[in-house]
């Protein structure tokens, strides 16, 4: 097997660097609770610049990027979010990002099956990272830098902690039967425990921000004081006031608690009927950065207990 | 084309976002080439007299004159903005609560003082204004934006964002959660690149409470991490006449 | 790779001033574009809808209301309420702006074919209505018969009073209600749902066809189920905010619906489950 020893990572992501921008992302902070989904569909980004009446240009982007170090999660929802701008029509703007780079995982335990990314780096616990190509490019970039790398003899791992913590293992269980959780969710609209988060939650959208696989935007337009026009998409959060508002003012989800309940429907509803899997990887994001300490584990756990007592009585 | 005729105003304040207006150097230019600045008492030697397309107040009044002046102003101009969190939310000069004020008049200018202020109220509170470009001090980049906005004939908006929106961005930890110690940032609106949290500080919301924030949450989640008198502090600090801030405390 | 959010240059070759704040505007394509065509010849389906707009000022969506066979230009109506329709009011004959679409799902032409047709509007709804009209008129055989029901505030806020007339002539029983008296005004006077006794149709076999704001929505539970019709057989063209018209931005979910992709037009069916207030 090939792997890469831990005392050469830092010399092959140096060496990237001649060639590509490269973004370790195990450095946590200074990100602040953004994922890697930040470089492929950036907070705000230019779309469409008009310089002249009647004239349109596409904003190019064309730096080739290596964004290092994600975690099973995050490769996974990265996989997700790859769907979600295919489907139903491929977004531009993001392949525009995601096409010119390469992803790089970095996990502690080899997993049954590859969780997304270009390249993977195992950890093998022996000071040694056993290499897994999953796509082309990747196979390609491991083959231009192959003096980082050493063939040896095939060993098991010595990782005894996998490194997930106990609430995304506990989430990722309760993941993985999609169709319950996406009935159960649906079932609890007129739950009480929507009552409770609108007088809980702050609306501040923090969520939506630091999930690895929302990806709610809004469309800006401004005209700059040279009379240059652009267009920019900007993330949106579906907390927040102006999602589901109308021009004239109706607003179509008026209070936290109808927006709130709408985060956990897309996730765990709309975006399971669209996808055939909720839109989340049990990361943990949410919970750890939300100012209210809101934990949506808790949520689905009172929501599927009364759930399921609710069938039993029928 | 003519150009639009813009007058810049300050009642009491400390001046410092006129001085973000003169920081905005090159894009300054830019918009003296686009707008006609015809009366700006701390930036030229100009001082025509109204009617006015525009007219930007910084500060907010604490006498009858400056009181009268504004009413004259909102007659005499077509659009009428706030600059900054004095004109917008009454900011630091509101401070002082009602109370207290006559005590302090006596321990500073004795018994014999007969005070001639009004209480600083927010440019509102008198007349209605068109935008606040808020912040304490004012972004440039925000200021730029409302001018941007209204020259190109649009009615400026506000952010719908939270300022952890930026503050995220900026890449800082966060106060509530992994410091524990308060913040307004989550009901307070974007713009000002979470300058005062990325820096140590607490955001204590100058850039103004964002459309439908959950203030009684917010409340609820600090009364966990600090005192009700802590809590009163940041919210007094810009907030002491904000209607939904004083219904939010209920 | 094609750019899904790259809009099109249109000209506007003509503008009508529909009523105090309603203007309607005939765009024609610009350069080397064209509108597409449907297998059927027509360049959108009735109760599509396009994002109209332009850079710097943003996109709002329009139901298109000119005839689907036209392939020349199309029309939309814009009611000044924001900032885009505000701009679109400020421009003139002459001016291009950028379209995307036409997106959506229409109205379902052939679920009508063979059927009486019921449609019902207020307001500014009547665009993809105008639309829908205007391809059963090319297609009047094979429809039975066609009610208009629209509703307005006052006379002035009539739109589009020559195509009424002219629809009148192919066979449509155009019935038009305002909501309070005025002298001179020799119509119906009321809301749309008291209109309930001009129509006769066969219940049995009857399309609804509505578009309009929330309160009309409600009216219908009045008046096209007292008629006996079916819920599965009334289709409602739908309003949500929108931005990016493709199904990514989430603005416009409604349920587990896309009002952009799914919709606009939903049977009614769908939509009392799916409706989140």
């Amino acid at each position: 097997m090939l792997v890469i020893n831990e005392n050469k990572i830092a010399d092959f992501l140096k060496a990237l660097e001649k060639e590509y921008k490269v973004y370790d992302n195990r450095q946590h902070p200074p990100y602040g609770g953004l994922t890697a989904k930040k470089y492929f569909f950036p907070p705000v980004e230019e779309t469409f610049v008009s310089e002249k009446k009647g004239s349109l240009k596409t904003t190019k982007f064309a730096e080739k990027f290596v964004v290092f170090g994600l975690s099973i999660p995050q490769l996974e929802a990265l996989t997700y979010l790859d769907e979600i701008m295919t489907k139903p029509a491929e977004d531009f703007f993001y392949w525009q990002r995601r096409g010119n780079s390469i992803v790089v995982g970095l996990i502690k335990e080899e997993p049954d099956a590859l969780p997304g990314g270009d390249i993977v780096f195992v950890d093998l616990g022996d000071g040694n990272f056993k290499i897994l190509k999953n796509t082309e490019k990747g196979e390609e970039l491991i083959k231009k830098y192959k003096s980082y790398f050493a063939e040896v003899a095939d060993a098991p791992s010595k990782v005894t902690d996998p490194g997930m913590s106990e609430w995304s293992k506990t989430m990722r269980d309760i993941l993985l039967d999609a169709e319950l959780l996406a009935n159960a969710v649906e079932w609890s609209k007129n739950h009480k425990i929507w009552e409770e988060m609108a007088t809980t939650c702050l609306g501040c959208g923090v969520c939506t921000y630091v999930c690895p696989i929302c990806h709610c935007f809004s469309v800006e337009d401004k005209i700059d004081l040279t009379g240059k026009c652009s267009r920019c998409r900007k993330w949106d959060a579906c907390t927040l006031p102006d999602f589901a508002k109308i021009a004239g003012g109706h607003d179509f989800r008026p209070t936290i608690k109808e927006r709130y309940y709408n985060w956990f429907y897309h996730k765990f509803v709309r975006g399971y009927k669209e996808y055939g899997k909720p839109q989340c990887v049990g990361c943990g994001h949410c919970k750890k950065y939300c100012p209210a300490s809101i934990d949506i584990l808790e949520i689905l756990k009172t929501i599927l207990g009364d759930y399921k007592k609710s069938q039993i009585q029928i | 084309m003519t150009k639009p005729k813009v007058a810049i105003y300050d009642f009491t304040d400390c001046e410092g976002c006129e001085v973000k207006l003169v920081s905005l150097r090159e894009r300054l230019l830019l918009l003296e080439n686009k707008i006609d600045i015809v009366n700006w008492r701390l930036g030229q030697e100009r001082f025509d007299a109204g009617p006015y397309d525009v007219t930007i107040i910084e500060g907010t009044p604490i006498t009858d004159y400056e009181v009268d002046l504004l009413k004259d102003l909102r007659k005499n101009s077509k659009v009428l903005i706030a600059l900054g969190a004095c004109a917008a939310l009454a900011g630091v000069p509101g401070i002082m609560p009602e109370k207290d004020r006559k005590f302090w008049y006596e321990k500073i200018y004795t018994a014999q003082y007969r005070p001639r202020g009004v209480d600083a109220v927010p440019l509102s509170a008198y007349v209605p204004i068109d935008f606040a470009i808020h912040g304490c001090p004012v972004d440039e980049d925000e200021v730029v934006k409302a001018m941007e906005e209204l020259l190109s004939g649009k009615t400026p908006t506000y952010s719908g964002n939270s300022t952890c929106f930026d503050c995220k961005q900026a890449g800082n930890k966060c106060r509530i959660r992994d410091e524990e110690k308060p913040c307004l940032g989550p009901i307070t609106q974007a713009g000002c690149k979470a300058i005062c949290v990325t820096g140590g500080s607490p955001c204590y919301g100058c850039f103004g409470i964002r459309k439908e924030a959950n203030i009684s949450a917010l409340i609820k989640k600090l009364k966990t991490i600090t005192d009700e008198k802590t809590i009163e502090r940041y919210l007094t600090m810009f907030h002491s006449r904000t209607k939904e801030v004083n219904d939010g405390k209920k | 790779m094609e750019n899904i959010y790259e809009p099109k240059f249109v000209k506007i070759t003509e503008i009508k001033q529909q009523s105090p704040t309603v203007k309607s505007f005939r765009l024609e394509p610009t350069g080397f574009f064209n509108f597409d065509k449907n297998d059927d010849g027509s360049v959108f389906y009735p109760g599509q809808f396009l994002l109209v707009g332009n850079v710097g000022w943003g996109e709002s969506a329009f139901g298109i209301m000119s005839a689907p066979h036209e392939d020349k230009s199309i029309e939309i109506m814009v009611r000044a309420a924001g900032r885009v329709t505000n701009y679109l009011h400020s421009l003139k004959e002459g001016d291009k702006i950028t379209i995307r679409g036409p997106y959506g799902n229409g109205f379902p032409i052939d679920f009508y074919r063979g059927r009486d047709v019921v449609m019902v509007t207020g307001g500014c709804g009547i665009p993809p209505i105008a639309a829908l009209i205007e391809y059963i008129i090319n297609h009047r055989s094979e429809y039975g018969k066609v009610y208009l029901l629209y509703g307005a505030k006052s006379p002035e806020e009539v739109l589009i009073k020559d195509k009424l007339e002219e629809w009148r002539q192919h066979d449509i029983n155009v019935i038009v209600t305002i909501d309070k008296a005025v002298p001179g005004w020799t119509g119906h006077v009321g809301f749309v749902t008291d209109l309930i006794k001009e129509i006769h149709i066969d219940k049995k076999n009857v399309g609804v066809a509505m578009c309009g704001p929330g309160p009309m929505m409600n009216a219908i539970e009045k008046i096209i189920r007292p008629l006996g019709i079916a819920d599965r057989n009334i289709f409602v063209n739908m309003e949500r905010k929108m931005q990016c018209g493709v199904g990514k931005c989430q603005h416009c979910t409604c349920g587990d619906k896309y009002v952009c992709m799914d919709g606009p037009v939903f049977n009614f069916d769908e939509i009392d489950k799916a409706w989140d207030q």
